[in-house]
């Protein structure tokens, strides 16, 4: 056999010939990572798994997904490349997700308490059992008011059944979580251009101005508009420029960050605005043609927010803030983009439209590559559906707090104590406000355990969470792997709807949350003589899904729910391209979104019977329908006059400034020097509160050290790793520093999801716990898979030392105006210590109270509203917002 | 007594003997399928069985013995949720005890070994996962009336099959979990009932493995783990050992 002498050098030789040749053969690989998916086989049997597309509900990204199923059993799940918004992606968690139907720590039967609240000690009871004895409280409670049972849920997606069964009840008495989100952003929003938020099209614009928002980690809708934002960045040569207090991976990822004194960012958009419409860079044909003020009107009042003034207020250089103005204003097309980040303070709406005046100013509405209105699409409901209730309940919408629109369900505890409404029964679904709310098991465990306050807590939940801990009755809810669900999120400029069925049947004898609900109204109203049982005669949820899915236009005629069952999402734009990762037409063109949807005409239908006044605003039916501008009938913005309200009348109603502006938060003004802020924020592989106890979630991060700038650190003398005690004036906590340049120096950061002390053996770091300490935690340290835990560490909460505040406008919680001093942790701090008091939590919500309209300090924090006449000159509505 | 019959009353194979082996198969069955009801505690402590489990070593406490059967039957069920359907538990599931997640390839198997036995799991009082403690000694005992059925009408070839079944299930099933999670049961509990319970468990799970011939390791999370710092390491640092007999100056071990 002919040999070769080759030496190694004689192969690293690089010939033209060979590479020439090697260019030529056949290639038979490519990355796998290349291929999108859509199918799976089994390592073992070799056969292919069925898949099965639900839409994830992990988060409320709402990413379209497909669940692989053998042999009954959900063993992988992935991004389903039919859905024209996530486009085949799911996130980490969305990855992990099975991990909450197999929990062993999960609740499979209904549990009544059988010791103290919070006691631990449980009976397990048939569905029966617990079905009476919620329908006799029910029963006891709709005799002496409906509106004393009440419903507080965090992240509802029934799709209108929790209204449903409240308004089936009668009572009005429902309370969302969303004050603890972003309803600031929704009322700084709505009243001025109608939905509650935007959809950016990230791809096609040129120029990001992104106020606090860490979209490509964790922000609302991070998968979709990662993608996007990374398009845009990468293939249209975006400029990204982010303000935030911290350097979050999306400031990182920026090409600009300029940290920002929190609370500040309307200070800083204003003062953009300031020099955009000084140097006449604006859209003037916009302003004129789709706001209800004039560009001279406009010019006039933004003459007060000068660069200096929001310097000295930011930190931010005079010279950038011009910059950025000229930056923006200059490139085309260019958006803004927020979310909790200028929202979450005292005046948290304010600060919202002081951002999104910059895309309106600029004319960047509603154009490719511009601010857009969010796109999504609509069900019916099954009918009969029951009548609205006939009182309206405080807490669902108190009168101090007319204009929050979305709740303000962070004062509800306050208000339950001081005993403005009495509750007989209260329900709680997808919620955790013990743990996700500010104050945390200093105010709602405090508020729980007093059984005088709420005298019977039923928790329709899968997991042991610190609030289901606290209920009388536990009701096991399925996780979203065993449910239907119908959905629709505006997290692309592609609408869709969506359908999240179950891939398993539900473990255990837990159920869906619609059929707990028609079950407990059968409890009550067994042969239908209180006339509440019509409104929930359906057999299962796939029933319930046909009154939702089969008569919507188009739908309909792909085949309704059963079209929903096999797709997971409808419309299919087109299809995926593995390539590109763009869904793309027969020809391999990008499908592309419509723009200028407030250009839209009206029919000549439409304007039969309709009037246009002065303005040009078209009325019929005592309802505004569009616009007339240079002839032609557009159904301009869906407000109340249809055009974009600059000016918000109803603002100023209350004594709150209708136009632009920006308020300092009071006691930042008067900081020490030894002060600081907290500030808290989420990371990409956890939710607030449910996915401490996804083990691979938990594996990848599990701490949460709080961040500290390094010349703060050197100031204080902390380096990394020290212990520090961080004091709020409503608690304390005890936890390690991570000192670094990526944080504002009057800032201190800590994230979200950690320190749990309930949530399943493995989110509560049980593991190291013996019986004698706490009830039910032992049994963990023998758990096999628990074996492998090799991290102690389960973080520290930092809601306990989180007061209340209360935007007056937008009802949203304060969530980074809280004031701490950080020391070096003292001889008797612990690590994980966190702390809080009821009675000082009491004199923050007396304190935000005062900032009300009706508060004292109203007044004091606009004296450009001297005009007002006082609460007493406002109309009250009746029946809430 | 015939040289046969003599045989398999040595081996515990004796129809009387399959049945009694299916009597505690069940008793503790009982103990697990759900919360211990007010008929099987006022069986369990009849003096009969009290003295048969007596000699067996079985000890309960007061909290067992001289307690009212209703106060029993409710401090029972607060066990039983604390031990096994609330949170921070040790749900008696194979599933759980083995993969740390509930309904996975256990309990696929054994559904599927029910169904060829011909049997399904008819729920009770609440819905059973197939793989639960209470299903598994429930099938084993069924296959162990079968089997007395079989040797008492010398039915050779049935019982062959029938051992075998058993044999399998214990190997594959039962086996891998039972002992280790019987230690942990009995260390956990506050209560007499289940930490005797737990004791007898462990006890009649050696005793079956050692009966039928089968010998498997327990992969339970909950068996007893010798602690390292208690192992003696018997080193002597004067005796060569492989890899010791490289020379003073070299760098390369001699295999």
């Amino acid at each position: 056999m002919k040999t070769i002498d080759l030496s190694r050098r004689g192969f690293l030789k690089v010939g033209a010939a060979t590479t020439a040749a090697a260019a030529a053969a056949p290639t038979v690989l490519e990355a796998m990572e290349v291929e999108v998916g859509g199918k799976d086989f089994g390592p073992v049997t070799k056969a292919e798994r069925k898949a099965i597309p639900i839409t994830c509900h992990v988060c409320n990204i709402q990413d379209g997904a497909l669940a692989f199923v053998e042999n009954g059993r959900v063993v992988k799940l992935e991004g389903n490349p039919e859905h024209v918004s996530t486009r085949g992606r799911l996130c980490a968690k969305g990855n992990a997700g099975m991990w909450y139907s197999y929990d062993p720590d999960r609740i499979l039967y209904p549990l009544k308490r059988a010791g103290k609240r919070g006691e631990g000690k449980w009976k397990r009871i048939t569905w029966d059992e617990a079905l009476a004895e919620i329908a006799k409280k029910l029963d006891a409670a709709l005799q002496e008011d409906p509106n004393s049972i009440m419903l507080k849920y965090g992240r509802n997606r029934s799709g209108g059944a929790i209204d449903r069964f409240m308004q089936t009840l009668g009572s009005a008495t429902v309370v969302n979580h969303t004050s603890v989100c972003e309803s600031s952003k929704k009322v700084g929003m709505e009243p001025t251009w109608g939905p509650d938020i935007e959809t950016p099209d990230f791809a096609n614009t040129k120029y990001i101005l992104n106020f606090g928002s860490n979209i490509m980690e964790a922000a609302y809708f991070h998968n979709p508009y990662s993608q996007r934002l990374t398009e845009g960045m990468a293939d249209n040569k975006a400029k990204l420029v982010t303000f935030d207090v911290r350097l979050s991976n999306t400031a990182g990822r920026s090409d600009e960050w300029i940290p920002v004194f929190p609370g500040t960012d309307g200070a800083v958009a204003l003062a953009i605005g300031h020099v955009i419409l000084r140097e006449d860079l604006q859209d003037s044909d916009f302003i004129e043609t789709w706001t209800n003020v004039t560009v001279a009107e406009l010019k006039n009042h933004y003459k007060q927010y000068t660069p200096e003034w929001a310097s000295k207020l930011s930190g931010v250089p005079v010279a950038t803030i011009e910059r950025i103005a000229r930056e923006f204003a200059q490139t085309k097309p260019a958006t803004t983009y927020t979310y909790r980040g200028p929202a979450k303070h005292l005046y948290g709406s304010y600060n919202e439209k002081a951002c999104m005046m910059l895309p309106i100013m600029t004319g960047n509405i509603e154009v490719r590559g511009g601010y857009c209105l969010p796109r999504g699409m609509s069900w019916p409901q099954p009918q009969p559906a029951p009548p609205k209730p006939a009182k309206p309940s405080y807490l669902a919408h108190p009168d101090e707090y007319p204009l929050a629109a979305h709740k303000v369900s962070h004062l509800v505890p306050f208000w339950i104590a001081e005993g403005k409404q009495k509750i007989n029964v209260y329900f709680t679904y997808q919620d955790n406000p013990v743990y996700t709310n500010p104050g945390s098991d200093a105010v709602w465990g405090k508020l729980f355990r007093d059984e005088k306050l709420i005298p019977f807590l039923v928790s329709m939940s899968p997991f042991m969470g610190e609030e289901t801990a606290l209920a009388d009755i536990i009701l096991p809810d399925c996780p979203y792997l065993e449910r239907w669900e119908p959905e629709s999120m505006p997290n692309s400029l592609w609408p869709w709807l969506g359908i999240r069925q179950p891939v398993i049947k539900p473990l255990g004898e837990s159920r869906e949350n619609r059929i707990i609900l028609r079950d407990i109204i059968h409890a009550l109203d067994k042969d239908g003589s209180r006339g509440m049982k019509k409104y929930w005669e359906f057999k299962d949820g796939e029933e319930y899904m046909r009154h939702h899915f089969d008569n919507v236009p188009g739908l309909k005629e792909a085949g309704g729910l059963e079209f929903l069952k096999k797709h997971g999402v409808y419309p299919i734009y087109g299809k995926l391209d593995p390539k590109s990762g763009q869904v793309v037409d027969k020809t391999g063109r990008p499908i592309q979104p419509e723009f200028g949807l407030h250009k839209k005409q009206l029919s000549s239908e439409d304007m039969t019977g309709a009037a246009v006044d002065a303005k040009g605003i078209i009325t019929k039916n005592g309802k505004a329908i569009g616009v007339q501008r240079n002839g032609k009938n557009y159904v301009g913005f869906p407000t109340g006059n249809r055009l974009v309200n600059v000016r918000v009348d109803e603002w100023a109603d209350f004594g709150f400034n209708p136009m632009p502006t920006f308020k300092q938060i009071p006691w930042h003004k008067e900081m020490k020097d030894d002060e600081l802020i907290l500030t808290t924020y989420k990371i990409n592989v956890h939710k607030q509160s449910r996915t401490a106890a996804v083990k691979w979630l938990a594996e990848i991060m599990h701490s949460n050290p709080v961040w500290i700038n390094s010349a703060t650190g050197r100031k204080l003398g902390v380096k990394t790793g020290d212990l520090v005690r961080v004091e709020s004036k409503v608690g304390y906590l005890v936890t390690k520093a991570y000192v670094f340049e990526g944080i504002h120096p009057r800032v201190v950061a800590i994230p979200t999801a950690f320190g749990h002390w309930a949530y399943g053996r493995l989110a509560s770091g049980a593991r190291a716990k013996l019986r004698s300490e706490k009830a039910g935690s032992w049994g963990a340290n023998d758990d096999p898979d628990l074996k492998n835990v090799w991290w102690d560490d389960k973080g520290v909460h930092p809601n306990n030392i989180i007061p209340v505040v209360a935007d007056p406008i937008g009802g949203s919680q304060g969530w980074y105006d809280t004031v701490v001093q950080v020391k070096k942790a003292g001889p008797s701090d612990k690590y994980g210590d966190s702390v809080g008091y009821w009675d000082k939590h009491v004199d923050a919500f007396k304190e935000t109270m005062r900032y009300a309209y009706t508060g004292d300090k109203h007044r004091e924090m606009h004296p450009e509203m001297s005009s007002w006449k006082g609460p007493g000159s406002v109309k009250k509505k009746e029946g809430g917002h | 007594m015939n040289v046969h019959a003599a045989e398999l009353a040595q081996t515990g194979q004796s129809p009387d003997q399959l049945r009694a082996r299916a009597g505690y198969y069940r008793l503790l069955a009982g103990a697990f399928i759900e919360e211990p009801g007010r008929d099987y505690l006022i069986a369990l402590r009849s003096k009969e069985v009290q003295a048969e489990l007596h000699d067996l070593g079985v000890r309960f406490d007061p909290d067992v013995t001289d307690t009212d059967v209703d106060t029993l039957v409710s401090e029972l069920a607060c066990e039983y949720a604390a031990l096994f359907t609330s949170p921070g538990g040790c749900p008696p599931i194979e599933s759980a005890r083995l993969s740390g997640r509930l309904q996975q390839t256990a309990f696929e198997q054994v559904r599927a070994a029910y169904a060829q036995a011909g049997f399904k799991v008819r729920q009770g009082r609440f819905t059973l996962f197939e793989d639960q403690l209470g299903v598994e000694l429930s099938f084993v005992a069924a296959l162990l009336d079968r089997l007395a059925a079989a040797r008492k009408a010398d039915d050779l070839d049935s019982a062959k099959h029938l051992e075998k079944e058993i044999k399998r299930f214990w190997a594959l099933h039962l086996g891998l979990w039972v002992r280790g999670y019987a230690r942990l049961l009995e260390r956990v509990t506050v209560h007499s009932f289940y930490r005797e319970i737990a004791a007898l468990l462990g006890t009649f799970a050696e005793a079956e493995l050692e009966l039928i011939g089968v010998h498997v390791d327990d992969v339970d999370g909950g068996r007893e783990v010798v602690p390292k710092a208690d192992i003696p390491l018997e080193f002597n640092p004067d005796e060569p050992v492989c890899g010791g007999c490289r020379g003073p100056d070299s760098d390369s071990a001699v295999a």
